[in-house]
């Protein structure tokens, strides 16, 4: 049994990553212990307002890398630690059987050497998988310049994969991480892709990633503007076919001349992630989300914005509408839509109906006709002004409390 | 007229029946106070009844009953009247009704319905199994609704090689897998002998729910709304 105190360092050094999603894979149970649940499970709520899904742990904290950023880099003098195979995999069952946790998200410093980590890592799930029968949920990270072999060896009995691609472009990724470079995270993401679609696409029995891959990064240790991310983003998903992208708002935990000394702003985060839900359940592309060397406004969330911008295409009528024309008005949701789309086959609707059936109208009434009735503000600048109020109060809730409702959903339980 | 049932669907479906056409027809298994000069009759179960109803209202939509199990499974007081208002309106369209959300006892259903199941859902993650001295695991928990035994084939799935038992502590019952057969019985208290190694693996469980969290990013509201403050009393971590 591992020992409080390496649990306690092992654990805070994994905690700055974002995912914890335990959604996509339905591995079945073939007599063992455990299986995948495809909707994904929370467990438990963190203060901050985090889940619980998986055990999120790293396999050992003492990292021969620098990355400026980082909380584990190699000359930071903090407590070193390392667990074994057995002691995660034993760990892993026990937190498992109890109902604690989804299953495992096991990630290292890289410790010694990149081989040597992955080596380790790999031997970690292979035990659990073979020796154990475990059947529950594992995501792997990958260790950037591990050798393709040791990396595919994982794949095999993963359910997912992650290659952090840490920072939003080569050139910050240089100067903040010298030791990992783009081709060192791109290339092992692009090769586990296209093996992932050849082991689908030839039908194998074999598993390989069944819930895919994820990255992840940092917003605000460098320059780049949310235009440019929001396009990396979109790029990610259609080239790399990644199941999430996760953002980190910057949080300062070490300091060094080459980082902003304040952390970014968590509703710029919040706006980020508003950003990519447009992108991958509206119909939205990134062009149209933001201009590349801008920000996302942050006193509007980005479908408002681009209502606004492109008034054209408002009002929309509820009763007549494709699904895809009410995904894009403000404050509808893919509830919200679907549940107008059926009941609108019974009945003509009206704002009386909308209300009852619990579509938010808040925002939606500027952009809504319904049976022909408008019930919006008047003009463009008037509902500007309606609209930023209501989100002023709410941002300055957020930023002040870190409270804010709206968050939901986005800190990885999809 | 009030219309009490035993809580059991026949005698919901009995009731069914008898009420049909009573424009004030309440029904209930709640065991209330009366008020005076109220009219009321207690429906037992009756299974030809019960059958007669529940094939005339199949035939008008083969998923109603499945509705009905998960309305009648609710925590909340006017559960059955809410089961009623629905299933009397499949009766008046002679067919599904579960889309037509402007029609006010279809929303009603549906979002009660919709807390059931999502209290199931939140519970396959929030259930806490401690480990007894025979191996064997035991949960207690206290769910707004009845759903222990709904809990059972989501669990039996990932440990089939461990007999549970699912303990709804308030309704004073348990769902239980035995390590082949599933059952429900009546269960009022429960002694349970913990394995030697219990203890350990809670104070290692709450450790790391202490050391994954990121005090500088404080988020209680969030936490509360995600996680009810009424489900932690069987959670080590809050303990």
């Amino acid at each position: 049994m591992i020992d409080e105190a390496r649990l306690k360092i092992l654990t805070e050094g994994a905690k700055y990553d974002v995912s914890c999603s335990s959604s996509g894979s339905g591995r079945k149970n073939e007599g063992g212990i455990g299986n995948g649940f495809a909707a994904g499970c929370c467990h438990s709520f963190t203060p901050d307002g985090r889940c619980i899904s998986l055990l999120k742990i790293l396999m050992s904290n003492d990292c021969v890398y620098n990355c400026k950023y980082c909380p584990n880099r190699c000359d930071l003098d903090i407590p070193r630690a390392s667990a074994t195979p057995e002691e995660i995999a034993e760990l892993t069952l026990d937190f498992y059987k109890r109902n604690y946790i989804e299953g495992l998200f096991l990630s290292s410093a890289v410790e010694k050497s990149p081989n040597y980590t992955m080596e380790r890592l790999v031997r970690t799930v292979k035990l659990l998988r073979n020796r154990y029968g475990f059947y529950g949920y594992i995501h792997l990270k990958g260790i950037p310049r591990a050798d393709g072999e040791l990396v595919r060896e994982g794949a095999k009995y993963a359910d997912r994969m992650s290659y952090n691609i840490e920072l939003p472009s080569e050139r910050s990724l240089k100067l903040l991480a010298p030791q990992k470079s783009k081709e060192s995270l791109l290339l092992p993401m692009r090769t586990l892709f296209e093996e992932r679609t050849a082991f689908r696409a030839e039908k194998r029995k074999e598993r390989f990633l069944p819930a895919g891959q994820t990255t992840q990064m940092i917003v605000g240790a460098s320059p780049e503007p949310d235009g440019q991310i929001v396009r990396l983003t979109q790029s990610l998903y259609r080239t790399m076919g990644l199941k999430r992208v996760y953002y980190s708002s910057y949080v300062p935990i070490v300091h060094d001349s080459l980082l902003p000394d304040l952390p970014a702003g968590q509703l710029r985060e919040h706006r980020l992630y508003q950003a990519d839900w447009l992108l991958r359940f509206y119909g939205f592309t990134a062009e149209e989300i933001a201009p590349e060397n801008e920000n996302l406004p942050l006193d509007l969330d980005p479908k408002c914005a681009w209502a606004l911008r492109n008034p054209q295409f408002f009002p929309v009528e509820v009763n007549r509408a494709p699904l895809e024309a009410l995904l894009r008005v403000p404050g509808v949701g893919g509830r919200s839509a679907q549940k107008i789309i059926e009941a609108r086959k019974y009945t003509a609707l009206t704002f009386e109906h909308l209300k009852k059936m619990r579509v938010v109208l808040k925002r939606a009434r500027h952009f809504l006709t319904a049976g022909g009735k408008f019930y919006g503000a008047k003009d463009e600048r008037e509902i500007r002004a309606l609209l930023t109020a209501g989100e002023r109060n709410d941002s300055a809730r957020q930023l002040s409390l870190f409270s804010g409702a709206a968050y939901a959903a986005l800190t990885g339980e999809l | 007229m009030i219309y009490f049932t035993d809580g059991t669907k026949e005698s919901f479906l009995t009731a069914f029946l008898l009420s049909y056409g009573d424009e004030d027809a309440y029904v209930t298994s709640a065991q209330k106070q009366l008020a005076l000069g109220q009219e009321t009759i207690f429906v037992s179960a009756d299974a030809a009844r019960a059958e007669r109803a529940e094939q005339r209202l199949l035939a008008f939509d083969k998923g109603c009953m499945k509705d009905l199990s998960f309305l009648l499974r609710s925590g909340e007081e006017n559960r059955e009247q809410i089961a009623l208002r629905y299933l009397r309106l499949v009766a008046e369209k002679k067919a599904p009704v579960r889309e037509m959300l402007t029609e006010e006892p279809v929303l009603a259903a549906s979002e009660c319905i919709r807390r059931v199941t999502f209290e199931l859902h939140r519970m396959k993650g929030f259930v806490r199994f401690l480990e007894c001295a025979s191996g064997a695991l035991y949960a207690p928990l206290s769910p707004d609704h009845d759903i222990v035994d709904l809990l059972v084939p989501h669990f039996r799935a990932r440990l089939p090689g461990f007999p549970f038992v699912l303990h709804d502590v308030s309704r004073k019952k348990a769902a239980i897998y035995d390590g082949k057969n599933i059952f429900t019985a009546p269960l009022a208290s429960a002694e349970v002998a913990l394995s030697a190694n219990e203890a350990e693996w809670q104070s290692l469980w709450k450790r790391y729910y202490r050391s994954v969290n990121i005090p500088s990013r404080e988020r209680l509201r969030q936490m509360r709304g995600y996680m009810p403050v009424r489900y932690w009393k069987f959670m080590p971590e809050f303990h």
